[in-house]
């Protein structure tokens, strides 16, 4: 029986044989064979600079060289001369990092230890900053801006692990992502796959955020990153921006006081104060079983809050931290118990050192519910009680006690240490406190950037009892309270965001909806 | 208080890992409870203990999974010493007399495999040597043990298995040559 033959020339006129047929190009080679030879030649010797640069794992390198394809794609669509595009996207701005392993390794410091110990199934201590520009942020320019960035961080640029004693940062060298935030703010990090990151970027909108576990930085540390970040994403949109004081330069070399444990360097000293406090009363409302179920932000006149505090002889913080407790009161049934409202020290005002690694104590505002206080006397007995607990003296105190603890504890195995540490810290925890309020203050900006910046926000991930945490910072005039809710009740922001009018003060309310699992 | 969304809509999602083990613990918590006490009520074989280490063994590996170290080698060596681990409670339970044969394989197996995903991809799973390390030393006292311990029939796996692990360990410290040492400092580290 003859078989069927395929068929032959005549049919593949009518019908081609695909094999012969071009496979469409990708964009970025349809954009090189558009452009003239010398010009080709040029983004040729960028790549083969690139493959220098770029020592990865294939798949990194891979994914990183498509950024830069992305990227000029970006450029080219804007109409940037490719002159100019080679110049923002210059490989010096890489200056060697995915070059060459790195055998850096870094010991948590004393306030990170914890962190790790205390890790939980949904529960994660990360914080979250974020900076809201005048137009959409562009994700291609942003992965870029965070590939230049990583060098200058290198604490950053690590994986957790577990060691026998302690958990330690182990250098890393990955391509680090930027992803479009489609999910809960400061949902926890998958850290214990290999060589994950700590930390996130994300886009929405006008907005840049960077989210962070606790083991690598505290708010400052974390501001300082975001602004050199968009620092970074400014200039690939062509903004020039000075670096100062108050901005790092990319270009500069990572010093060892940039991260060092600075809790090691203050003097020890022979008093020390105990960290076990009463419980507090926490706020009414069903614990949600997502955390946040909302992000609230109030943004207001940072002249205006300051003038309203100036009216009432006293501070910033110390106004704000009156308005919470009164909002704290209207949000719980109890009438007995003690309300305690957290405020994060930053020991750098004490020991100035430049480390963006944990450098904070804290102290705690309490106030009991029988005492009724008018707004001036809760303001005297709220500036009395932070005048005495985050002065040098106690604070120091409370840091050597836990340096000491550290110290004591260090040559148990961590397989001891972290069962009985967890069960301590889910017995304790965040139940002394019935809320936090986190003050970053005036974020300095370099004028060239602050005109791109509308405002930025500060948020503290979630609690396990507390029902709302607090965060604030200022700048470009504008300050920003950030809410996290861990529960639906919205008595607290609704009672405070009553309070905050009824003294004239103008605030616009953005945020989330409520995340109902 | 008019809220101005500022923050994408979030699809409810599948149910998540937290989600699961909130709802699981409750059935898994109540069979801990009752196997015991049927157990002891109808008397018998310890039958209950098998249930409670299988209980212990699908939450640890499926549900609450390791939080921080979380790859394959970390958990093919856990997997294998917890494996070990019932084979020598079924062998106390039933009197089968097969573990200190059983078990020795089962370490090889485990050995191999740990191997094979260590030494195929070195620079990337150098960072996770201590699992790695840590399961070898395992398998080499083990063998050492059972070398001078077991004397029957079976003394060949021990030797086996002993064999390997120095093998395998003489081969980690000649491939990671100094990454090796740099690597143990960090994870003794007490700092």
């Amino acid at each position: 029986m003859k078989t069927k033959e395929k068929p032959k020339s005549t049919d593949s006129l009518i019908s081609p044989n695909m094999d012969t047929m071009e496979k469409p190009l990708e964009p970025f080679q349809q954009y090189l064979q558009s452009l003239c030879a010398e010009d080709r030649e040029r983004i040729e010797l960028f790549f083969q600079d690139f493959t220098c640069q770029c020592q990865l794992n294939k798949q990194n390198t891979k994914l990183m060289r498509e950024d830069f394809e992305r990227a000029f794609l970006l450029y080219h669509a804007q109409g940037i001369p490719l002159a100019q595009a080679l110049k923002r996207l210059n490989l010096k701005y890489l200056g060697g990092f995915y070059a060459r392993h790195s055998q850096l390794w870094f010991p948590l410091d004393d306030a990170a230890k914890i962190y790790p110990i205390s890790l939980g199934h949904g529960s994660m201590s990360l914080f979250r900053v974020s900076a809201y520009l005048y137009q959409d942020v562009v994700p291609e320019l942003l992965q870029i801006a965070l590939h230049f960035c990583m060098k200058r961080f290198p604490s950053f640029a690590t994986t957790l692990k577990k060691g026998v004693f302690w958990h330690y940062l182990d250098s890393s060298k990955r391509r680090f992502l930027v992803e479009e935030e489609r999910d809960i703010p400061c949902q926890p990090l998958a850290v214990n796959l290999s060589a994950s990151q700590s930390f996130r970027v994300l886009h929405y909108h006008n907005r840049i955020s960077v989210e962070f576990f606790h083991v690598l930085t505290d708010g400052l540390g974390g501001m300082c990153f975001l602004k050199v970040l968009v620092a970074e994403y400014l200039r690939l949109l062509g903004v020039e921006i000075q670096h100062g004081a108050s901005l790092w330069d990319i270009n500069d070399t990572p010093q060892y006081s940039e991260f060092e444990n600075a809790f090691s360097r203050v003097p020890k000293g022979e008093k020390s104060s105990g960290f076990i406090q009463r419980m507090a009363v926490q706020m009414n409302g069903r614990l949600s079983e997502t955390k946040p179920c909302r992000v609230l932000h109030f943004n207001m006149s940072a002249d205006k809050l300051k003038a309203v505090a100036e009216s009432y002889h006293t501070s910033v913080t110390v106004y704000m931290l009156a308005q919470i407790f009164y909002a704290i009161r209207a949000a719980t049934d109890e009438l007995q118990g003690e309300i305690a409202v957290q405020v994060p020290v930053n020991m750098r005002k004490f020991y100035p050192s430049k480390t963006i690694r944990n450098f904070a104590m804290y102290c705690g505002i309490r106030i009991p519910l029988e005492k009724e206080l008018d707004f001036p006397a809760m303001l005297a007995e709220i500036s009395k009680q932070l005048k005495e607990k985050s002065g040098k003296e106690i604070q120091t105190e409370m840091l050597n006690s836990t340096v000491r603890l550290v110290n004591t504890m260090k040559y148990i195995p961590l397989v001891i240490k972290q069962p009985i540490a967890k069960a301590v810290y889910g017995i304790l925890g965040d139940k002394v406190f019935t809320s936090a309020l986190s003050n970053l203050g005036q974020v300095a900006l370099p004028p060239t950037m602050a005109k791109h910046v509308r405002s930025m926000d500060f948020v503290l991930g979630t609690s396990r009892s507390n029902r709302a945490l607090c965060g604030l910072l200022t700048v470009n005039k504008v300050s920003t309270l950030s809410i996290s809710k861990m529960t639906l009740d919205p008595s607290f922001e609704e009672k405070l965001y009553d309070l905050l009018c009824q003294d004239g003060l103008e605030i616009e309310v953005e945020g989330s909806s409520s995340y109902v699992g | 208080m008019l809220v101005k969304i500022t923050y994408p809509e979030v699809t409810k999602c599948a149910l998540h890992q937290r989600k699961l083990i909130h709802i699981l613990r409750w059935p898994a918590g109540l069979a801990v409870y009752i196997c015991p006490i049927v157990n002891i009520a109808t008397g018998g074989v310890a039958w209950s203990l098998l249930v409670l280490f299988g209980i212990y063994l699908l939450w640890r590996f499926l549900l609450a999974t390791d939080l921080v170290e979380y790859n394959r080698i970390s958990q093919s060596s856990k997997l294998t010493l917890a494996l070990c681990g019932a084979v020598g409670l079924v062998d106390i339970l039933f009197s089968l007399n097969i573990a200190l044969f059983v078990m020795p394989m089962l370490c090889f197996t485990g050995l191999c495999i740990a191997s094979i995903l260590f030494f195929t991809d070195l620079q990337k799973q150098k960072q996770n040597m201590l699992p790695m390390l840590f399961f070898l030393f395992i398998c080499l006292i083990a063998g050492l043990l059972g070398v001078f311990l077991y004397k029957a029939n079976f003394a060949w796996i021990y030797i086996l298995l002993f064999t390997t692990s120095v093998g395998l360990l003489l081969s980690s410290i000649v491939l990671l040559g100094e990454d090796f040492l740099l690597e143990f400092k960090r994870r003794f580290h007490t700092r």
